[in-house]
């Protein structure tokens, strides 16, 4: 338009007019920043709904809950890992998720023998006794008197894994492998009470005992209890959660899950085991032999490949794009030094890159940048090293030794099948 | 929270930035825009704390904490002991008492029999308690289905499996009934116990355990498991924690692989792929070996199911008083341990308030408070309706 001719036009507008006007104009601009055309992004070129209209006050959330777009970020059951009801059963950790190597405690896996417990903190009693000096019992706020240490470990099942020593049966990496969490946990340990405490000699084992529904129960030697055991009541900065054992449960770092007994009630020194139902009805792990190996404990040198995965699948990305390949690594028996990648199922390895903190016992993140071929099909294997010396075996290796019916321990390389489209599958690679 | 003084941090930030430099004139270095500290790849300078002598306790700063002296806490009583130092152990019996095999199988029918099934044959997901003669089951243990996955596999219940009774009686009394535990006295614990050894078959010291048997304390301490002998590594006597620690110094004993010190480990060609291109059922595609698949879609029945969408949830739904009924309630109420839909009349009599009221505080011996769920008092009254009126 010319300029003479809007400058003329707008000598002339009454005041009135003007008003008019410029109500006509804030009608659109509104809603739009600026005129825009087919190109514009419309979340550019609107004002978004939230940026005009006050937010919630910040009184709206007295303990904060994740955006309601985040409601698909949740534990997940199946019937399958049920005893008959949803008591005795796990909830498992959704991975594909997870960023970093702490799991918020709302997402934390977990797994129960009789449902979990609501224990009134001012019932709480932990009593220590047995081959003891000196026999205690204490209150919540006594226990935590003793002089207290913070550390970040991954807690496992076990049984993470354990459904597919025959061949895969999950297509998803929060069922094949969400039986873990991490978390960074504080309490006290075991090794700074029993110097007040005075063991005796001929103490080898202990009991530990959760005041649950299960009364469960298991037998620890005395090796552990005198190396990293500790009792702890916080996760991730406040108290444990219920499904974790509030107010107290019982952390033996890189160990089966089921032996950090929760809603923890007592510790009981002796020299002989327990033989607790869940050392002999379940984790143990029976060979070909026939025999069962009893007292299996640390969770060995493990990995997934987390980004992609059947959640998140590549069918979105295009040819050439530099993608990143995540995943995890840990290891119960100490630090993962190396994590190794193969795009053929385990033929050829290529060193994968270790992120952020690499501690003991704990979750350690991965990564690899991959530029992507339209329409390749690949087998993304992972392999962990730690330095207590040990690999992940391939699938044959470890079942030659354990064969199919062991259940639990297994830590054989995992294998995700990428499409050609981009899809992701779990398979298993034999070897 | 861990000891890394200010040396060690620099030479750290030198053997990066040095890396760095390699790399950006390496051009056979990954494309990854890695480096190296400590001799390790990292992305982002990662930092790693070792195991040091098989150790993690070696950051432990707070030496202070390892001083006696603290006090805290009190003695526990003998009556408060006695009444906590309860476990039942090979070396440690069970109280004094007994009970019959016929008790036991009232009790059976009447508290377990919903879960485990006629006979303990197990059912709807919880365990199977007898499959038959232990003994016989106990040849079953060298079952495995890796070359044949038709074959039968190997059986493990309570009879065929366990390795001590000790556990058993132990169990019922703290565990059992899942939903009621701890509510069991010694003499029903003696008599749950003759009733599972009766229906796996036993025999204890040349006495088999028939319909008339009487278990005590005596006959207890002398049943031996078929299986007692099935597990390793050793766990009794003065040198049990020596044998464990060798079991686990063996990665054969346990299907772990040791990479022995110093060896490389396999970078390329780790699989021999003729080897494992001769099977019958080989399915190979382009390079890769033998791919064992999912069988149709595999176990999907997740729960919520399976989404990674990030869009504005569905409204709340109204709660639905029959699925939380079946979720929480129908594992007693529908079976002999509660109440079912036909028998309310009885306890309708004295106005829905008191039964409402029952189901929200609990009874004594019987419906435990608001059924151990987590309902609002509204919800829980909508599912009582649902229960007594709404079937």
């Amino acid at each position: 338009m010319d300029k003479n001719i809007i400058d003329n036009a707008q000598d002339v507008v009454s005041r009135r007019d003007f008003f008019k006007r410029a109500a006509t104009i804030s009608a659109v601009t509104a809603s739009t920043v600026l005129l825009a055309d087919g190109a514009d992004d419309p979340a550019i070129m609107h004002h978004v709904p939230w940026g005009q209209k006050l937010g919630d006050p910040v009184t709206a959330n007295r303990y904060g809950v994740p955006s309601k777009y985040e409601h698909n970020n949740l534990r997940r059951n199946t019937k399958l890992l049920a005893s008959g009801n949803f008591q005795a059963s796990i909830a498992v950790c959704p991975i594909h998720e997870s960023m970093g190597i702490i799991t918020p405690n709302g997402l934390f896996f977990s797994r129960s023998h009789g449902g979990t417990a609501h224990v009134n903190p001012h019932e709480f009693r932990l009593m220590l006794h047995g081959l003891l000096e000196k026999e205690i019992v204490l209150t919540l706020d006594e226990l935590k008197k003793y002089p207290s240490v913070t550390r970040t470990h991954f807690i496992e099942c076990p049984a993470n894994g354990g459904q597919e020593w025959r061949r895969p049966q999950f297509n998803s990496v929060q069922f094949a492998k969400g039986f873990m969490s991490c978390a960074e946990w504080t309490g006290v340990y075991i090794k700074d009470i029993l110097a007040d405490l005075g063991l005796k000699s001929e103490a080898l084992w202990m009991l530990a005992e959760g005041s649950d529904n299960s009364e469960m129960g298991r037998t620890v030697p005395i090796d552990k209890v005198l190396d990293d055991a500790m009792i702890v009541w916080g996760q991730n900065g406040e108290a444990l959660r219920p499904e974790q054992g509030y107010p107290v449960r019982l952390l033996l770092p890189g160990w089966e899950g089921n032996l950090c007994v929760k809603w923890l009630k007592r510790l009981k020194f002796a020299k002989d085991p327990f033989y607790a139902k869940e050392e002999t009805s379940r984790y143990t792990d029976l060979k070909p032999t026939g025999k069962a190996i009893q007292h299996f404990y640390a969770n060995e040198v493990n990995s997934t490949v987390v980004s992609p995965s059947p959640e998140k699948p590549w069918t979105h990305l295009n040819d050439g794009d530099i993608i990143e390949i995540e995943g995890l690594a840990w290891s119960g028996m100490g630090t993962i030094t190396d994590v190794d990648l193969s795009f053929d199922g385990g033929i050829n390895y290529v060193k994968a890159n270790l992120k952020g903190l690499v501690l003991p016992k704990c979750w350690t993140r991965w990564s690899y940048m991959h530029t992507y071929k339209k329409g390749e099909q690949l087998f993304l294997t992972s392999r962990a090293i730690d330095d207590a010396g040990y690999i992940q075996p391939t699938v044959d290796q470890e079942v030659g030794i354990m064969g199919v019916e062991a259940i639990y321990h297994r830590n054989a390389v995992e294998t995700w099948e990428v499409t050609k489209t981009g899809e992701v599958n779990h398979v298993q690679i034999r070897s | 929270m861990f000891k890394l003084d200010r040396k060690s941090l620099l030479s750290l930030s030198l053997v990066a930035t040095a890396a760095i430099a390699f790399t950006a004139c390496n051009s056979d270095a990954e494309p990854t825009g890695s480096m190296t500290v400590n001799g390790k790849a990292t992305i982002d300078g990662a930092a790693t704390y070792p195991v040091v002598n098989g150790k993690t306790s070696d950051y432990y700063v707070n030496e202070s904490a390892h001083k006696p002296g603290k006090n805290y806490g009190r003695i526990p009583t003998a009556n408060e002991l006695k009444a906590w130092n309860t476990d039942v152990t090979p070396s440690k019996l069970p109280p004094m008492g007994s009970g019959s095999v016929e008790d036991g199988e009232e009790l059976y029918e009447a508290q377990c029999l919903s879960c485990h099934g006629d006979f303990g044959s197990g059912g709807g997901g919880y365990p199977a308690l007898s499959k038959g003669n232990a003994v016989d089951l106990q040849k079953t243990l060298t079952n495995n289905r890796w070359k044949d996955p038709e074959a039968d596999g190997p059986t493990r219940v309570f009879g065929s499996y366990w390795p001590v009774a000790s556990t058993l009686w132990w169990y019922i009394r703290d565990g059992m009934p899942h939903p009621l535990t701890k509510s069991l006295s010694v003499d029903e614990t003696y008599a749950l116990t003759a009733y599972v050894l009766n229906i796996n078959e036993f025999v204890i010291d040349g006495v088999e355990v028939d319909d008339e048997y009487v278990l005590d304390q005596e006959k207890f301490s002398k049943i031996v498991m078929p299986n007692v002998d099935g597990f390793e590594p050793n766990i009794k006597g003065p040198n049990a924690l020596e044998d464990v620690r060798a079991y686990y110094a063996n990665a054969k004993n346990f299907g772990g692989l040791n990479l022995n010190q110093g060896a490389e480990r396999c970078m390329t060609n780790c699989i021999d792929k003729d080897a494992t291109q001769e099977a019958a059922s080989a399915s190979v595609v382009g390079e890769v070996p033998r791919v064992r698949r999912i069988i149709g879609v595999g176990i999907s029945d997740f729960l919520p199911p399976m989404s990674t969408v990030r869009d504005l949830p569905a409204e709340d739904v109204a709660f639905d008083a029959k699925a939380a009924y079946e979720n929480v309630c129908a594992m007693c109420h529908s079976s002999f341990l509660a109440p079912g839909s036909s028998d309310w009349d009885a306890y309708t009599g004295k106005g829905m308030d008191k039964v409402y009221e029952n189901g929200i505080n609990g009874t004594e011996g019987g419906m435990p408070p608001m059924g151990t769920s987590s309902f609002s008092k509204a919800e829980f009254k909508s599912v009582v309706d649902y229960l007594v009126n709404g079937k």
